[in-house]
C-alpha cells in the first residue's frame, strides 16, 4: 500500500493494461467464436483484472471491510444509492444464500422441488464457504425472472475450482453478464472519494473513467451458457466430425461418400514399392490427398527440403510438350526422394474452378515422386557453351528412364546435383563426386568454364555439342549387393553396356560414361576387383548363381505369401458372396421401373426371376410398386404364381392371421383385466398406505386376508397381490360356468365337479368381498362397451345375492354369446380349440398332465363330437353342448389347479361376454372365433397368460413410441403394429416379443398397409433375422465375418482396431444387423436398403449386410482414422449420424465391395 | 484450471424397457426431453463434463436396452463402470420389482472389486404422472435393505431431481474410484512421512 507516486502511477498503469489486455481477448474470443461461454476463461481473468483494480486503494478500514470479497462488500455498501448495484448485490446474496447446502441442483428455481428422499452421504457442505461475505447471506428475496437463469447458471456450475474461482469475482460476474458492470464503475468512479484513497486507481480522473470505458464493450456482449460447461472438454459431435474432415478435404469432395475410400487390396498385399516409387497419383487422385501432397512439398516435420526450383519443365510420357512445375528434393529420415509436380496443380488447389478440376485428375498422373534409393545413374545433359540449363534423366535399378527434367538457364541443374549429392550423405554419394573429380573448386565450374578435360579433342561444333555427364548414385548402407551388381556390370557386361550408353548419348557422354564407371570402380572396390580379376569366371560364376537364387526365392516367398492370403480369403470370405458375378446395370437401366415390372409381369405372373433381381439390387425399386413387388422379394408370393393363386394365398393368409388373432385377442383380454385388477389394487393399496402412514393395511378384510401375510415383502406383495383377485374372478367365471352346467345338464360327472368346487369356494369367502374393491371388474376391449356394465353391475351384484340368484342372472346373459356361436364355422372352431390346446400344451406340460387325463376320462363322449362338428355345421344345441363341454373341462381344471399346492396361479377363464366385442372389433363376420372356444379360457395355463401378459405389456410400450416422428405412426395404424407384432408372438411365443422387432414390422407396414401381408411377410423376414436376436447366433457371426472382411478389404482400419483391442467386439454394429440398418436410415432408404438386401441374397451375396456395414464404416474411414477413434468413439459417432448417411452412396459403396472381393476370389 | 485433473467416470443406466432411462439420460446430458425416443437398441452413450469435489470429471453415462434378453449385450459396456443407476417406473411396480434382478445382474456381469460397496443410486421415474403405484417408502425400504442405496424420485419429463441425483451419482462414482487411488497412494504416503522425519533427525541428533 505504501507506494510512492511514480510507483503508485506505473501500478495503476499495468492495471489498467492488464484490463486493457482482457478486454482485447475477450471481444476476440466474442468475434471467433460468434459467443462467449458464460464460464470462458477469458472471462474469469477480466473478472480477475477488474477486481484488482477495483481493490487498489480501497479504503477498507473507512468502510469497515473485511479482507476477504472485500469489493462484494462494497458492492453491498453502494447498493442502498446505485440501483444497477443493488440488483447485482441481490442476486449475489441469492446464490450465496442457497450455495451452502444445495449448489447442485439447476432445477431449483423453475418448480417446487420435491424432497430428497434419501440424502446422499454428504451433499457438499465443504463447497465455497470463501464466499460467504461480510453482509451475511439471510434475505432470499425472490428474484426477478431474468436473474433466475443467471443464479440457476451459477448453481449448476457448482463447486469445484471453477466454482470457487466464479463465487470469487461472483459479482463482477454476474454484473457482466447482467451487463451492468460498466454503471456500477461509473458510480464507483463517481463516488471515489467515498471509498477509495486519493491515489487509487478508481479516484483517478483518467483511469477511473478509462476503467469505465473499457468495460463497455465487454458488457454489451451476450454471454451463453447454453452449451453448459461441456464444450470445452468433451468430443465433438458426429455432424462436427464430419463437417471437419469435408473442410480438410477441400472442396472437391463435397460429400463424405463421394470418393469410396481406398479398399486397396494391392497395397495389403505388397507393401513396398508400388506407391513411392511410380508417381502416379492416379489411385490417391482425392482433394485431402492433394492437399496433403502439396503441404508435404514444404519443408515439414517429417522430411527437409533439399531443394526447390519452380518452373523446370518435364516432359511426362504421353504428353506432346514439356510441362513448367516444382521441381523438390526431400530428405527423410531414411530417403531421399525427389518430386516433381506439375505447375497445375500447385497452383490450382485453390483457386481452380470446376472446370479445371476435371483436368486436374489427369495431371496426378504426371507428377514425379521419385525414391533416389531406386536410381541407379543420373544422366546429365547440357548444351554446351551457353548458359541454357540443362537436362537430368534418372535411371532406375529397372533400367527404366524417367521422364527428362528440363532445367531452367542459371546453373540450377548443378545445383540440384549439388543439392542430391549433399542429400545422399553419409550413406551415399555420387559417383563420381561431383566436385573433387574436377580438382578446381567446389561449385559447377564445369560447364561454365569448360575446363574439364574429360571431352575429346575431336569434338567439334563446340556450341553445338551438348555436354553430358553420367553419374552413379552409390549407396554405402547396400555395398555387399552392390558389389554384386557392379562385378556383373563391369567384368560380365562392361563391353555391351558402355556400348549402349555410348549409343543413347553422344560421343562426348561416351566417353563420359567410360569413365565415370571407372572411377566408380576405383575408390570402393579396387581392392576387391583385383583380387577377382584372378578367378574371374569362378566368381561372376558363384555370383550370378547367387543372384539367381536369390531372385528365385524373393520371388517364390512373394507367390506364397499371395497365395496364404488368397487362401485365407477364401476360406473366410468365399462363403460370404457367390462366385457368379452378376453383371450389372447399363447405364440407361434404372432399376425395376414400372414399364421393367410391366414387362417381367406378363399376364400377372412374374417367371423371369433372375432378371427381377437384378433389376431391384443394382437399381431398387420404384417407390409406388414396392406394395406389389415386396411380397415376391420377401418369399411370399412364388414366382410363377398366377393372379388367382395369389389371391388365393392371401385370403388364406388373411383368414390364418384372423384366427390367429381371435386366439390371441381372447387373451389379451384376460391379461388387460388382470392387469386393471393390478393396477386398481395396487392404487387402492398405495393410498390407503399413504392414509396410514405408509403401512400398508387395508380397510377391507379380505385386503387384509390376501395381503397380511405379504405385508412385510418389499416386492412378491405386488404380483401376489393380484393373483388373490385373479382366485376370485376365477370363482365368479366358474359360477358362471357352473350355471351353464346345470342348464344343459351334463351328467353326473359334472354334477361332482361342481360339488367339488362349491366346496373350494366355500373355503374362499373371501371372494365375493372383495370383488367390490375393484373400479373396473372386467376388462373389455374398446368398441362394444355394453356388456361391460352390466357385468360390473353383475359383479356386484354377485357379492350379495346367493347361488340362486346368480343362475338367473346367467341365464339372461348367457344366450347371446351362444347364438353367436351357432353363427360361426365349426371348423374355426376347431382350429381354434386345437391350437388352444396345443399352446397350452407345448407352454406348460403340468398342465397338461393335469389335463390330458380329464380329456379322457370325463370327456370322452364329447370328444368324438368335435370331429363330427368339424364336417358337418352343428345345431345349435350342438354347438352349445360342445361349448358347454370345452368350458366344463375348463373348469375341471381349474378344479383340479385350485386343488394344487399352487393355489396362486389359479386357471383363468376368459368371460363369454367378451367375445362378442372382440368380434365385432375384427369385423370379421367369416372369422369363426365367436365361438365359446376361443374364450375358452380354460385352456390357457396360468403360465401362458403370465408369458404372453408380458409380452402384450412389451409390445405395447414399445409400439406407442416406434417411429411417432413419422406420419404414418403419428397418430393412427399403430394399432395394426400392435396386432401384426402380437400375432407373430402369438405363434412365437417360445421366442417371444423381443425388442427390435417393432422396427422391423413398421417400415413392411407401412409399405403393405395391410396386416395379414404385413404378418406374412414378417414371418418371412423373421426367419433370417431371428438369428441376430439375442436367442441366435447370427450376431457373433457377423462380428467375425465384419472382423475378417476389414482385414482383408482395409487393412489400414483393421489395424486401428486391432491397436485399440476392445474395437473388434464391433458393438457399434449390432444395431445394424438387428434391424437390417432400419435405424440407421430414413425410412425411404429404408425401403430401398431392404429391397436390396433382400435382392442381394439371391443375386450376389446372403450376407450383404456386412458390404453394407462395411460400405457404411468405409464411407467414414477418414473420420475414423483421422480421429482413431476407439470403440466407444465410435458407437457415438455412428449412433450420433443415425439417419444422416447418404443410403445411395453407401448401397452402391456396399454392392463395388461385393464385386471386389469376388473378384479377388474368382482370380485365385 | 491448468490444474484440474481429467478423468472418466463411466455411468451404467439399467432398469426395464420404457422406465425412462433414455430419458433421464437426455435431460440430463442435453436438459432436453421428447416423447420420441424410441426403444434403445445396442447401446448408446452420452458424456457430461461435471465438477465433483473441485475435480472435473467427464462422466461416460450409458444407455441400454431395457428387456432382460439383451443383458448378454451388456457385459462389454459393464466392465470398468463406477457407477450403477437403476432405474424402475413408479408406475410399474413390475419394473420396481425387477430392480433386484438388475442388480444382481449388474454385479455379475460387471464383477466389480467390492460388490459389497459398489455405488448403486436408485431413480423411481415419471413421478410427474399421476397413477403411482410404488410408494416411496417401499422403494425407500429396498434401498435401505441393500446397503442404503440412495434414492431419488425423478421425472425425466418435468426434470425433476434429475440433476441432483446425477450429481450423488457422479460422486459416488468419483469416491469409488478415488478408493482405488487411496490405495495407490499409500506408497507415497508413507515415503512422504519418512522424508519429513528425515530432517527432523539431524535436530534431535544435536543432543
Amino acid at each position: 500500500m505504501v507506494q510512492t507516486n511514480a510507483d503508485g502511477c506505473e501500478y495503476k498503469e499495468r492495471l489498467i493494461a492488464s484490463v486493457k489486455k482482457e478486454v482485447k481477448q475477450l471481444m476476440e474470443e466474442a468475434v471467433t467464436k460468434k459467443y462467449v461461454h458464460e464460464e470462458s476463461s477469458s472471462v474469469t481473468s477480466l473478472c480477475g483484472a477488474v477486481e484488482a483494480c477495483l481493490s487498489q486503494g480501497l479504503r477498507r478500514r473507512a468502510l469497515g471491510l473485511f479482507k476477504t470479497s472485500s469489493t462484494t462488500a462494497l458492492l453491498h455498501k453502494i447498493a442502498k444509492s446505485c440501483p444497477e448495484a443493488e440488483h447485482i448485490s441481490k442476486l449475489v446474496q441469492e446464490i450465496e444464500a442457497m450455495d451452502p447446502n444445495k449448489r447442485s441442483s439447476s432445477s431449483s428455481d423453475s418448480f417446487q422441488r420435491p424432497p430428497m428422499l434419501k440424502k446422499s452421504s454428504s451433499n457438499s457442505m465443504q463447497s465455497a464457504s470463501s464466499s460467504s461475505n461480510a453482509l451475511g447471506m439471510a434475505s432470499t428475496s425472490s428474484a426477478a425472472s431474468g436473474s433466475v437463469s443467471v443464479s440457476v447458471s451459477l448453481a449448476s456450475a457448482s463447486s469445484s475450482s471453477i466454482a470457487l474461482a466464479s463465487m470469487k469475482y461472483l459479482w463482477i460476474r454476474l454484473a457482466l453478464y447482467e451487463k451492468r458492470l460498466t454503471k456500477i464503475i461509473e458510480y464507483l468512479v463517481g463516488n471515489a472519494s467515498s471509498f477509495y484513497d486519493r491515489d487509487s486507481l478508481v479516484a483517478d480522473s483518467d483511469y477511473g473513467s478509462i476503467l469505465s470505458s473499457l468495460l463497455v464493450g465487454p458488457c454489451a456482449l451476450d454471454f451463453t451458457r447454453a452449451k453448459t460447461a461441456d464444450h470445452y472438454w468433451t468430443d465433438p459431435h458426429a455432424d462436427e466430425l464430419v463437417q471437419r474432415h469435408r473442410i480438410s478435404s477441400g472442396r472437391r469432395s463435397s460429400s463424405t461418400c463421394s470418393r469410396p475410400a481406398i479398399i486397396n487390396f494391392k497395397r495389403s498385399l505388397n507393401t513396398s514399392s508400388d506407391e513411392a516409387s511410380t508417381g502416379s497419383f492416379k489411385s490417391m487422385a482425392s482433394a485431402s490427398v492433394a492437399k496433403d501432397y502439396v503441404e508435404s512439398l514444404h519443408q515439414n516435420a517429417k522430411a527437409t527440403l533439399l531443394y526447390g526450383k519452380n518452373n523446370v519443365h518435364v516432359l511426362p510420357k504421353d504428353v506432346a510438350e514439356p510441362m513448367a512445375g516444382y521441381l523438390s528434393l526431400h530428405q527423410h529420415i531414411q530417403t531421399l526422394t525427389i518430386k516433381w509436380t506439375p505447375n497445375q496443380l500447385m497452383n490450382g488447389y485453390n483457386e481452380a474452378d470446376e472446370g479445371e478440376d476435371i483436368d486436374k485428375e489427369a495431371f496426378w498422373a504426371y507428377a514425379l515422386n521419385i525414391n533416389v534409393d531406386e536410381i541407379v545413374y543420373v544422366h546429365c545433359h547440357q548444351s554446351r557453351g551457353e548458359d541454357s540449363g540443362g537436362t537430368v534423366i534418372l535411371v532406375g535399378q529397372d533400367g527404366v528412364q524417367r521422364p527428362p527434367i528440363h532445367f531452367p538457364e542459371g546453373g540450377h541443374m548443378q545445383q540440384f546435383l549439388s543439392c542430391l549429392e549433399t542429400g545422399l550423405l553419409p550413406h551415399g554419394q555420387l559417383d563420381p563426386p561431383l566436385w573433387s573429380q574436377r580438382g578446381i573448386g567446389k561449385m559447377f565450374l564445369w560447364p561454365k568454364s569448360m575446363r574439364r578435360r574429360i571431352l575429346p579433342s575431336v569434338m567439334e561444333s563446340v556450341d553445338e555439342m551438348p555436354i553430358d555427364y553420367v553419374f552413379r548414385i552409390v549407396s554405402k548402407s547396400r555395398h555387399e549387393e552392390f558389389a554384386a551388381t557392379h562385378s556383373i556390370l563391369d567384368f560380365v557386361r562392361s563391353t555391351p553396356r558402355r556400348a549402349q550408353l555410348s549409343s543413347c548419348s553422344t560421343t562426348g557422354s561416351s566417353d563420359c560414361s567410360n569413365k565415370s564407371l571407372s572411377i566408380d570402380q576405383y575408390p570402393l572396390e579396387s581392392p576387391l576387383l583385383l583380387q577377382q580379376q584372378h578367378a574371374q569366371n569362378t566368381s561372376i560364376e558363384m555370383v550370378c548363381s547367387t543372384m539367381r537364387r536369390q531372385i528365385i526365392s524373393r520371388a517364390f516367398y512373394g507367390w506364397l505369401a499371395y497365395c496364404r492370403h488368397l487362401s485365407t480369403v477364401r476360406t473366410h470370405l468365399s462363403g460370404l458372396v457367390h462366385g457368379r458375378i452378376t453383371p450389372e446395370m447399363k447405364a440407361d437401366e434404372e432399376g425395376l421401373t414400372r414399364e421393367r415390372w410391366q414387362l417381367l409381369n406378363v399376364d400377372g405372373v412374374l417367371e423371369n426371376a433372375t432378371e427381377f433381381y437384378r433389376l431391384v439390387y443394382f437399381g431398387g425399386v420404384q417407390p409406388e410398386l414396392r406394395q406389389e413387388v415386396w411380397p415376391y422379394l420377401l418369399g411370399h408370393y412364388a414366382f410363377g404364381s398366377s393372379l388367382e393363386e395369389r389371391k388365393k394365398q392371401d385370403e388364406t393368409c388373411k383368414h390364418y392371421y384372423e384366427t390367429t388373432m381371435s386366439e390371441w385377442l381372447a387373451v389379451d383380454a384376460i391379461v388387460q383385466q388382470r392387469e386393471k385388477e393390478k393396477t386398481a389394487r395396487a392404487v387402492a393399496k398405495l393410498s390407503s398406505s399413504g392414509s396410514n402412514s405408509g403401512n400398508e393395511r387395508t380397510v377391507r378384510a379380505a385386503d387384509l386376508d390376501a395381503g397380511g401375510e405379504l405385508e412385510n415383502e418389499v416386492f412378491e406383495d405386488i404380483s401376489d397381490i393380484s393373483d388373490p383377485g385373479d382366485l376370485e374372478f376365477d370363482d365368479e367365471q366358474r359360477h358362471q360356468q357352473q350355471q351353464q352346467q346345470q342348464q344343459q345338464q351334463q351328467g353326473q360327472v359334472q354334477q361332482q365337479k361342481q360339488k367339488q368346487q362349491h366346496q373350494h369356494q366355500e373355503e374362499k369367502p373371501v371372494s365375493g368381498m372383495h370383488l367390490c374393491v375393484k373400479p373396473i371388474p372386467r376388462a373389455m376391449k374398446t368398441s362394444t362397451d355394453s356388456g361391460h356394465v352390466d357385468e360390473g353391475e353383475n359383479f356386484n351384484e354377485l357379492d350379495e345375492e346367493q347361488e340362486q340368484e346368480q343362475q338367473e342372472k346367467i341365464n339372461a346373459e348367457a344366450p347371446p354369446p351362444i347364438a353367436s356361436c351357432s353363427a360361426s364355422t365349426a371348423s374355426s372352431y376347431e382350429t381354434v380349440g386345437v391350437g388352444g390346446a396345443g399352446h397350452q400344451a407345448a407352454s406348460d406340460s403340468r398342465s397338461r398332465s393335469v389335463l390330458s387325463p380329464e380329456y379322457l376320462s370325463a370327456e370322452d363322449l364329447q370328444l368324438p363330437e368335435d370331429d363330427d362338428d368339424e364336417a358337418v355345421k352343428p345345431p345349435q344345441q350342438q354347438q352349445q353342448q360342445q361349448a358347454a363341454v370345452i368350458i366344463t373341462n375348463a373348469s375341471v381344471d381349474i378344479a383340479n389347479w385350485e386343488r394344487s399346492p399352487k393355489s396362486g396361479n389359479s386357471q383363468q377363464m376368459s368371460p363369454v361376454q367378451e367375445q362378442t366385442p372382440v368380434l365385432d372389433a375384427l369385423q370379421q363376420p367369416k372369422s369363426a372365433c365367436a365361438s365359446p372356444a376361443s374364450s375358452n379360457g380354460g385352456v390357457y395355463s396360468s403360465e401362458l397368460l403370465e408369458q404372453f401378459g408380458l409380452n402384450l405389456h412389451r409390445i405395447e410400450k414399445d409400439v406407442q413410441r416406434c417411429d411417432r416422428n413419422y406420419w404414418y405412426f403419428a397418430n393412427e395404424n399403430l394399432d395394426k403394429l400392435r396386432n401384426v407384432i402380437s400375432t407373430y408372438v402369438w405363434e412365437h411365443l417360445d421366442v417371444g416379443y423381443m425388442q427390435g422387432m417393432c422396427d422391423l414390422v413398421a417400415p413392411l407396414l407401412v409399405i403393405f398397409d395391410d396386416e395379414s401381408l404385413s404378418y406374412s411377410c414378417f414371418c418371412k423376414l423373421m426367419e433370417r433375422m431371428i438369428e441376430n436376436f439375442p436367442s441366435g447366433g447370427a450376431m457373433d457371426m457377423h462380428f467375425a465375418n465384419m472382423r475378417s472382411l476389414i482385414q482383408i478389404l482395409d487393412s489400414e482400419m483393421y489395424d486401428l482396431m486391432d491397436s485399440n483391442g476392445d474395437y473388434t467386439h464391433f458393438y457399434f454394429c449390432y444395431r445394424w444387423f438387428l434391424l437390417d440398418f432400419k435405424r440407421e436410415l430414413v425410412y425411404d432408404d429404408v425401403f430401398a436398403t431392404w429391397e436390396v438386401i433382400w435382392a442381394a441374397k439371391h443375386i450376389a451375396s446372403g450376407h450383404f449386410v456386412l458390404f453394407l456395414a462395411l460400405a457404411l464404416l468405409e464411407t467414414y474411414r477418414d473420420i475414423i482414422l483421422s480421429n482413431s477413434m476407439d470403440f466407444t468413439d465410435v458407437i457415438k459417432f455412428f449412433n450420433e449420424m443415425a439417419e444422416r448417411h447418404n443410403a445411395q452412396a453407401v448401397l452402391q459403396l456396399a454392392r463395388s465391395l461385393v464385386l471386389q472381393l469376388q473378384m479377388i476370389i474368382e482370380n485365385k | 484450471m491448468a490444474t484440474r485433473k481429467k478423468s472418466l467416470l463411466k455411468v451404467i443406466i439399467l432398469g426395464d424397457s420404457s422406465v425412462g432411462k433414455t430419458s433421464l439420460m437426455n435431460q440430463y446430458v442435453n436438459k432436453r426431453f421428447s416423447n420420441q425416443y424410441k426403444a434403445t437398441i445396442g447401446a448408446d452413450f452420452c458424456t457430461k463434463e461435471v465438477v465433483v469435489n473441485d475435480r472435473v470429471v467427464t462422466m461416460q453415462i450409458w444407455d441400454t436396452a431395457g428387456q432382460e434378453r439383451f443383458q448378454s449385450l451388456g457385459v462389454a459396456f459393464y466392465r470398468g463402470a463406477d457407477c450403477c443407476v437403476l432405474v424402475y417406473d413408479v408406475t410399474a411396480p413390475n419394473s420396481f420389482k425387477n430392480l433386484d434382478s438388475w442388480r444382481d445382474e449388474f454385479l455379475i456381469q460387471a464383477s466389480p472389486r467390492d460388490p459389497e460397496h459398489f455405488p448403486f443410486v436408485v431413480l423411481g421415474n415419471k413421478v410427474d404422472l399421476d397413477n403411482r403405484q410404488v410408494s416411496t417408502r417401499r422403494a425407500q425400504q429396498w434401498c435401505q435393505s441393500k446397503n442404503d442405496i440412495p434414492y431419488y424420485e425423478t421425472s425425466a419429463k418435468e426434470g425433476i431431481n434429475v440433476e441432483m441425483a446425477f450429481q450423488t451419482i457422479a460422486k459416488n462414482a468419483l469416491e469409488q474410484e478415488a478408493e482405488a487411488e487411496v490405495i495407490n497412494d499409500f506408497p507415497d504416503q508413507i515415503i512422504l512421512n519418512s522424508q519429513n522425519n528425515r530432517p527432523g533427525n539431524p535436530d534431535n541428533c544435536q543432543c
